[in-house]
């Protein structure tokens, strides 16, 4: 497998006055195609710092972000916003849907901004919420609008999925179906699926667990052998 | 530190909490401005006229002696009197200039107004107090001497003060409607300083008690027949030409800001109904955390007080400071007031309280919803609403719509309120616009109308008095010009009596009455034609037979209704000499109206105007309505990207979050852009739409309530309606462009974080 993801020496740094906070320090790892990535780490560890740089929401201080052979940190407004749709894939922890589309408008929405043909119902199909198709974000349950979600970000087809607590405002039941299908994703159609979550136990299902601490990567474990989400002991 | 919470609050939505407060500030600035200014004529005047005790009425006769006096003193509602002699006088100048003279016995009744110099002395036989106005345009000092000649007799007087008259606020000629300082005069001089020793005193100024209709009734009962004419303060020329100068800058002064208050008002309450409904979260923590439910509200409600108060109080003191200046400069030149001050009034006070108690109520009632709620239902966000599918939805069409085009539509069906605010927001612009450019309009029209499409001729001559029928026709024929006489009237039908004019011309091809469309409305010469303004204040029409007399006159006839035309200013009949004849009235020419320009003095002419001259009048008579007119202009403007700015700062608010999220997903800040655009336009183009109606319906307002003598019905050009369609859709797309920087700007880790 290649590597399609690469973070080297990346600093971030947030100023507040004279007050200099490193969100980032020196960070270096690397993601392969297709893997099920989980990132651990307490509140405030710079987990979701790394997953906004990842997916240019922000911008480094220092370092390099190699995604595809391209240099993302090099990256201007413009062409951040043309990597964001065509290589990246965002699941919220709350969902963002938007509320006045309809589950498959907001799937088809996709549309407007990736040269991909999307057929919304298959997509919402392969979620299981096809029958749900003309209801609003609104008439869903929380899991129900996560899987649209999923189904969204899918929808494009982007090189990679990022899934910030995907299951954080979600029941433990439904938590384990959604993570359910995010790693099919990775399973199934070869998507590289990177989670961040302070669930420790979802590590046993990743390909791939990055343990970030003060900003800093404290280990990085390989899996040979995940298990599937479903056995996990929850 | 709830009031530090509010501090921090007010400066973290800086935009909105801004918009309240220039909403505030503007509605009552541009109400209390437009109003110090009409008031402050009205104070000012009044003033003038109390200070100075202007008669309230005025009888002309032939000869005032002790007798007359006496019978006056007898009638006992008059309070006071004096009499004077009030002679037209030609000054010792190249110009000859008119100075009408006013030989006084005590000078108590209609004071002179002193400026400089010493006050008039009722024993100085040497000695004139001038018209200061007079006196600067012929260089005159105090001390100068200067010499009258009328009738048979020249006198010469030295200057000994200069100064106004409460009589002569507003004093032109009977040929121009400007005053020309350097041709027109008046002056007050000592009954001892008459060349003889009885004095023909002509006028009896009088002060009385009860209504100038009562005194004229218990006049023309007592002494009917022993007096020429009696003319009641209102009737007075220059009182009456001030008082018509106000009721114009009143009419616009009323309309106008009460519309722009009331979109003031509108933009308030939308803005406070909907910060406190964004923190809804926090009432709910507030609560949770033990704070009573009144102190929640007083603080809530303190937001928009304070705000609307400041706002409101510096709107009343900065607008009659700054407004009426802009208009005085150019009213001063033409009216002769010795204080030209903005005023106050307390209805100022009264609509500023109005809003700052609306904009409490509003608050107190949206804060009392949110904190009659159980604190667990308010600090979770309220629910969202949820969409239905209209049948729009349900068209094949809605699939192939744009994402823009869908989310638009939804965005708005979700938040009708605030579509419906933006929508009233840009019809109250649109329709202040609208009237603002139809007065424009309204204004260019009537001068067009009068002086090309009715009046033709190049220079109009004003026959002198009592001057010989022959030499009236001499000088007819030799500027091949045509006749004509003008004359006051009073027109009564069914118990309404209404002053207008009356035009007597033979046929002539210099003065076509026309009808509303400017179609010619030819006048046979056995017709009477009513102007159609007239008709309408009467209630009359065709075939209908009114009473009318011609002022200074008391003989009535009868006249049957045979053509109804159109005049812009001049409201009143229109016949031939022959027609007049006919009704047993004296002919009598007024003017003599040529294509030719007249430069040359006749004798029996007074004065020789040009067309240029008269549109040159009109144009300096009308600046301070153009000046209005552009200020409106400036408001509305400034009012509209306020209103759209601040609703659109609103939804902007409202939808960050899904604006963060499309941004997330990779659409481009120009999409976005484009969004919001839609939006605004397509509320833009609903608004414009029924703006209009309701700004014509202003207009008609405005028009209906300019004063008897003015007929112009609301229009509006197609250069100036596309003119205010561009404006309006410019000023929607320039408060788009403030907001794309917003989204370029807009942190998107920021916005999504929390879950509300």
């Amino acid at each position: 497998m290649s590597t399609i993801i690469e973070f080297k020496n990346v600093n971030k740094e947030y100023k507040s006055g004279d007050h200099i906070l490193k969100a980032m320090d020196d960070v270096n790892f690397t993601i392969d195609e297709g893997e099920f990535v989980v990132i651990l780490g307490p509140s405030g560890a710079g987990k979701s710092t790394l997953l906004n740089l990842l997916g240019g929401l922000d911008s480094v201080t220092s370092g390099q972000i190699i995604v595809n052979g391209n240099h993302v940190e090099s990256f201007n407004d413009n062409q951040l916003t043309e990597y964001r749709a065509s290589n990246v894939g965002f699941i919220f922890q709350f969902y963002n849907l938007i509320p006045n589309l309809t589950a498959i408008e907001n799937i088809e929405l996709m549309k407007d901004i990736v040269d991909v043909n999307i057929d919304g119902l298959s997509v919402l199909d392969s979620v299981g919420l096809k029958s749900h198709a003309n209801q609003f974000p609104a008439q869903l349950s929380g899991g129900e609008q996560q899987r649209v979600s999923i189904a969204r970000a899918v929808a494009k087809q982007p090189t990679m999925l990022l899934c910030d607590e995907p299951t954080g405002a979600l029941d433990s039941k439904t938590g384990v179906l959604i993570l359910n299908l995010l790693q099919s994703m990775s399973n199934d159609r070869n998507t590289t699926v990177i989670i961040v979550t302070h669930n420790a136990i979802l590590a046993e299902a990743a390909d791939k667990v990055i343990r970030v601490k003060n900003g800093q990567v404290e280990s990085i474990v390989i899996n040979e052998n995940p298990k599937k989400v479903e056995d996990l002991d929850w | 530190m709830l009031f530090k919470k509010m501090l921090r609050d007010i400066s973290r939505h800086k935009a909105q909490f801004i918009s309240i407060f220039l909403m505030a500030f503007l509605g009552v600035f541009v109400f209390a401005g437009v109003g110090g200014e009409s008031v402050g004529l009205e104070v000012n005047s009044d003033n003038f006229y109390e200070e100075t005790n202007l008669a309230d009425g005025w009888i002309y006769s032939g000869y005032i002696n002790d007798l007359f006096m006496y019978q006056v003193d007898c009638l006992g509602a008059t309070t006071q009197m004096e009499r004077q002699l009030v002679v037209d006088s030609v000054a010792d100048f190249d110009n000859d200039p008119d100075v009408t003279l006013h030989f006084v016995e005590n000078n108590t009744i209609s004071k002179f107004y002193l400026l400089e110099g010493e006050k008039l002395d009722i024993n100085d036989k040497d000695g004139v107090w001038l018209d200061k106005s007079f006196a600067d345009a012929k260089g005159l000092k105090v001390g100068d001497k200067i010499k009258f000649e009328f009738e048979n007799y020249t006198i010469e007087k030295q200057i000994r003060g200069l100064g106004y008259s409460p009589e002569y606020v507003y004093h032109a000629s009977s040929s121009s409607i400007i005053p020309d300082f350097n041709k027109i005069g008046f002056a007050y001089l000592s009954y001892k300083a008459f060349p003889e020793d009885t004095v023909p005193y002509n006028v009896l100024n009088v002060k009385f008690d009860g209504t100038p209709e009562n005194y004229n009734d218990l006049l023309d009962y007592h002494m009917g027949g022993y007096y020429s004419s009696f003319v009641e303060r209102s009737e007075h020329t220059s009182v009456s030409q001030f008082a018509d100068e106000m009721d114009q800058h009143s009419m616009m002064g009323d309309i106008f800001p009460v519309v722009f208050i009331l979109i003031a008002m509108l933009i308030i309450l939308t803005t406070m109904r909907r910060i406190i409904t964004h923190q809804r979260t926090q009432i709910g923590i507030l609560k949770a955390s033990g704070f009573k439910n009144h102190s929640i509200i007083l603080h809530y409600v303190s937001y928009g007080f304070w705000l609307v108060l400041v706002g409101a109080i510096l709107g009343l003191i900065l607008g009659p400071i700054t407004l009426p200046p802009l208009f005085y400069p150019s009213m001063s030149a033409t009216y002769k007031l010795p204080v030209w001050e903005p005023a106050w009034s307390m209805e100022f006070v009264y609509v500023a309280a109005l809003m700052v108690i609306v904009s409490l109520a509003v608050s107190y009632y949206s804060v009392k919803g949110i904190s009659d709620e159980k604190p667990a239902d308010t600090i979770r966000p309220k629910v969202p609403k949820i969409s239905t599918s209209g049948f729009i939805e349900r068209l094949s069409i809605w699939k192939r719509l744009s994402f823009n085009i869908r989310w638009n539509y939804r965005d708005a069906q979700r938040n009708k309120f605030r579509a419906l605010m933006t929508i009233v927001g840009v019809i109250g612009c649109s329709a202040l616009l609208v009237c603002a450019f139809g007065m424009y309009d309204g204004m260019n029209d009537l001068k067009d109308w009068e002086y090309t499409q009715i009046n033709h001729y190049d220079s109009k001559l004003v026959i002198e008095e009592d001057t010989a029928q022959s030499v009236i026709d001499d000088i007819a024929e030799d500027v091949n010009g045509d006749e004509i006489m003008e004359s006051a009237i009073e027109i009564e039908s069914d118990g309404t009596k209404k002053s207008g004019s009356l035009l007597v011309m033979n046929d002539t091809n210099l003065i076509t009455p026309t009808d509303y469309d400017r179609n010619h409305v030819e006048i046979e010469d056995d017709e009477v034609s009513i102007s159609e303004k007239m008709a309408k204040m009467l209630d009359v029409g065709v075939g209908d037979t009114v009473k009318w007399h011609v002022m200074g006159s008391d003989k009535w006839v009868k006249t049957k209704i045979d053509k109804i035309h159109a005049d812009p200013i001049s409201q009143g009949f229109i016949m031939s000499a022959d027609k007049l004849e006919d009704l047993d009235l004296n002919y009598t020419p007024t003017s003599i109206v040529t294509a030719e320009h007249v430069t040359q003095n006749y004798d029996g002419v007074k004065a020789a105007n040009s067309m240029k001259d008269m549109t040159a009048s009109w144009d300096e008579m009308t600046e301070a309505m153009w000046l209005l007119i552009y200020i409106l202009i400036f408001f509305a403007c400034l009012l509209a990207v306020v209103v759209l700015y601040n609703l659109g700062l609103l939804s902007f608010t409202e939808i960050e979050r899904e604006i963060a999220t499309l941004k997330v997903l990779g659409f481009k800040t120009r999409a976005l852009r484009k969004l919001l655009l839609t939006q605004n336009l397509w509320f833009t183009a609903i608004g414009f739409i029924f703006g209009l109606p309701v700004g014509y319906f202003i207009l008609a307002i405005m028009w209906e309530s300019s004063g008897d003598s003015f007929y112009i019905l609301p229009s509006i050009s197609i250069t100036n309606f596309l003119l205010t369609l561009v404006i309006t859709f410019a000023l929607s797309i320039l408060v788009n462009l403030m907001f794309s920087r917003k989204i370029k700007k807009l942190d998107m880790v920021e916005s999504l974080k929390s879950g509300e």
